[in-house]
């Protein structure tokens, strides 16, 4: 299929957190509970128009084990963005926010987009909360949440096959990629991330597990 | 433009050059003095003997009138005196003198001065600017010296003289005026009406002779041979002046326009006709030309045509791209596979590299060879035709499983072969089927897909088994070199047997072009040839990832 811009979005965190299930639900829009542990990269792709432009947007879903962290380091250039996922109803998936953040910055363009998904997956299959973590120029910051007992869960769960998935991509900034700096991609070259801005997060309610 | 306002320009300057003329003739037209000044001295000098002051007179010509004015009543007053010793041309000297201021003045005194003419002791006075040439004249009509009564007779005769000539000059200069701005009658009957009038009224003024009056004409005949007197200058200089000014002017702003509209349209044609003589080409582009004008249905009859052009074009173009190897490479994810992939392999390769600049130079050498070694393991073996036959009792496609299974068994790896054989099932399927609504244009499309996304499930391989060595526990080089050479020779065997089958169904559809056929199956060897190429660059790719394990 022909398009105008491709862009690469890579989808990093802890095994287990539901990245795969993330993938699957933004292409096929289908929500499939149980995966295979994920090996090196999936990839998932979907065409999506901004503006009478048909964008490719690519994902490579990466192997959350810590087995592959090495792999997946090497995966993050020319990424336009990353969505750090974390599981709220396990704390260990966030308190390695902060690892996935540093390789994130570190392998990557330093305008690549960072979004952060609050998932529940393994508790209720549903949840989704996404933010964004890194606009331009903005320092992340990241807000530990120490319980999770003030939380409305049942305001925060919705079926995942309800998100539109495409909003939390475009969300990260592919607006202002495709208007701002106008890339031109071509089949063979992933998008070198230009600055991003879009507003908030695309989806979601408030979160559990949050950030500012 | 400025070729035209240079034009433009010079015809203004054309116009100021004539008008100058014009002037320069006026007033040496108007100047009377100095063409009476030149025709007189012949006339002088043809008299000069007779009278002993002339030479004198002559002399002093020359110089500018008001000069000769006051040099003239100087000079021929005293010599009267002397030779007349008698009071009278003082007396007359007095009256001339204060006439002479009163010569200076204007027109409205002219009246008044016709009326002061019956006195003969002021006509002199009035005279005085024609003195010396009625004097002259006088000296010319009448032949040697009168002596007493001659001088007296000579002063009155020459005042008369005077007057005449003034009024025939004054009136010369009004036809002048007339002439050159009204267009009034012709200037010599005007001048001969005002004569007559003269003449008329000449009797009651003097008591002119015919001599007098012989003068008279002589001097008007001068006059007009000549042109207007002094006394006229001013007001037929100025006056013509004015007229022709604003005559010069208007012919200067229409003869200018005329000018830049004549330049503007020979540029405008030089410019059309520039590369274009005759303007052929322009006559021929504004359907000018009668001849060439467009029938409107043979004009509706290209659009239409225009038109299916350009759908045939597009649909082309769609189709192409729908059989567009590369195209399909893409969507099949082969392309981000093998992009992948060579991240990865050059991740490796820098680490190999960093490992080496770490080594002793011995040590380095001998990592130089494992990693040569291990290439060479690499290198495809020979093209062995065995024409292996498939087994009995099992499928083309669990052929090629068991193939891929038993090259890879030394890999340590556990790697899914299913997509592939999946695919492969699915397209001996679709072969095996008999269609007869099927063209040879839908298996060469086929044919294209399928070698597209074979490759890319291959490439997948290739970059699926690099992620897993990488993160293998134990390495064993040599047999994953091994077992990867020979996955890689039953991968591209796979694919040359993909095109042989849709090249051999390819033959098998009936179709009437032929020719089409053959490039189809042309195309089909070509991209069976790339997706070797691909398969190759993806095994190359995975060479580091090997070697990485040996050091």
């Amino acid at each position: 299929m022909a398009y105008a811009y491709l862009f690469k979005y890579i989808i990093i965190g802890d095994t287990g957190v539901g990245k795969s299930c993330l993938l699957l639900q933004f292409t096929d829009k289908r929500f499939q509970p149980v995966h295979d542990l994920t090996i090196g990269v999936e990839f998932g792709a979907r065409m999506i128009t901004i503006d009478g432009k048909q964008i490719k947007l690519q994902i490579w879903d990466t192997a959350g084990q810590e087995a592959f962290r090495s792999i997946t380091r090497s995966y993050y250039r020319g990424a336009a963005g990353a969505l750090l996922v974390y599981d709220i109803t396990r704390r260990d998936t966030f308190n390695h926010l902060t690892t996935w953040l540093e390789d994130a910055r570190q392998h990557s363009n330093s305008n690549m987009v960072i979004m952060l998904i609050a998932d529940a997956f393994s508790y209720h299959d549903l949840i989704f909360v996404s933010y964004k973590l890194r606009p331009p120029k903005t320092k992340p910051k990241i807000c530990m949440q120490r319980n999770f007992s003030g939380i409305d869960m049942d305001s925060l769960i919705k079926d995942a096959r309800e998100i539109d998935w495409s909003e939390v991509y475009k969300a990260v900034s592919v607006d202002e990629k495709v208007h701002a700096n106008g890339i031109k991609i071509g089949p063979q070259h992933s998008t070198g991330g230009g600055a991003g801005g879009a507003g908030g997060a695309g989806a979601g309610g408030a979160a559990a597990g949050g950030c500012c | 433009m400025p070729s035209s306002d240079s034009e433009d320009f010079e015809s203004a300057d054309e116009g100021h050059t004539v008008e100058k003329k014009e002037r320069k003739k006026r007033s040496s037209s108007s100047n009377y003095s100095d063409n009476a000044l030149e025709n007189d001295p012949g006339f002088k000098e043809a008299t000069s003997s007779s009278s002993a002051n002339k030479p004198a007179e002559i002399s002093k010509e020359t110089d500018g009138w008001d000069d000769w004015d006051i040099d003239d009543n100087e000079t021929l007053n005293p010599e009267i005196v002397l030779r007349t010793s008698l009071p009278k041309p003082t007396e007359t000297s007095g009256p001339l003198k204060k006439e002479e201021d009163k010569k200076d003045t204007d027109w409205d005194d002219f009246d008044a001065w016709g009326q002061e003419i019956e006195h003969p002791n002021a006509q002199p006075s009035k005279a005085d600017p024609q003195i010396k040439e009625v004097t002259n004249k006088m000296a010319a009509t009448s032949t040697g010296g009168w002596g007493w009564g001659w001088s007296v007779d000579s002063i009155l005769s020459t005042a008369t003289a005077g007057i005449s000539t003034i009024t025939s000059q004054v009136s010369q200069g009004i036809s002048t005026v007339l002439e050159t701005g009204i267009g009034a009658p012709d200037p010599e009957e005007l001048a001969r009406k005002t004569s007559k009038d003269i003449e008329s009224r000449k009797p009651l003024s003097d008591d002119s002779d015919n001599v007098e009056k012989k003068e008279k004409l002589t001097t008007q005949d001068n006059d007009h041979g000549g042109s207007t007197s002094d006394g006229a200058f001013p007001f037929g200089s100025l006056l013509s002046g004015v007229t022709k000014f604003v005559e010069t002017t208007g012919t200067k702003v229409i003869a200018g326009g005329l000018d830049t509209l004549e330049t503007i349209g020979k540029k405008t044609m030089e410019v059309l006709q520039d590369g274009d003589p005759g303007l052929a080409k322009k006559r021929a582009m504004l359907g000018l030309d009668p001849g060439d004008k467009p029938v409107l249905s043979q004009v509706l009859r290209e659009a239409k045509a225009k038109a299916e052009e350009e759908d045939r074009v597009r649909e082309e173009k769609r189709e192409a791209k729908e059989v567009h190897y590369e195209n399909l490479f893409d969507d099949f994810e082969g392309l981000v596979h093998l992009e992948a992939l060579e991240m990865l392999s050059r991740q490796v390769s820098m680490r190999i590299e960093e490992r080496m600049r770490g080594l002793e130079p011995d040590k380095r050498q001998d990592l130089k060879e494992t990693l040569q070694q291990v290439a060479e393991l690499c290198e495809m073996p020979e093209e062995e035709d065995d024409a292996e036959e498939t087994p009995d009792g099992m499928s083309k496609a669990d052929a090629l499983h068991e193939k891929l299974q038993i090259a890879t068994q030394d890999l340590g790896l556990k790697l899914q072969f299913q997509p592939i054989v999946k695919q492969y099932t699915e397209i001996l399927n679709w072969l095996s089927t008999e269609d007869p609504t099927r063209t040879d244009k839908g298996v060469y499309k086929r044919g294209v897909s399928a070698l597209a996304q074979a490759t890319s499930l291959c490439v997948e391989i290739y970059h699926k088994a690099g992620e897993m060595l990488l993160v293998k526990a134990r390495r064993s080089t040599a047999d994953e070199a091994d077992s990867m050479t020979q996955m890689t020779v039953v991968l591209t065997k796979h694919i040359s047997e993909l095109a042989t089958l849709f090249t051999e169904k390819l033959n098998t559809v009936a179709s009437e072009n032929m020719n089409q056929v053959n490039n189809y199956i042309t195309n089909i060897f070509l991209e069976a040839g790339n997706s070797s190429t691909y398969i190759q660059n993806a095994f190359q790719l995975t060479l580091p990832i090997l070697q990485i394990g040996a050091v």
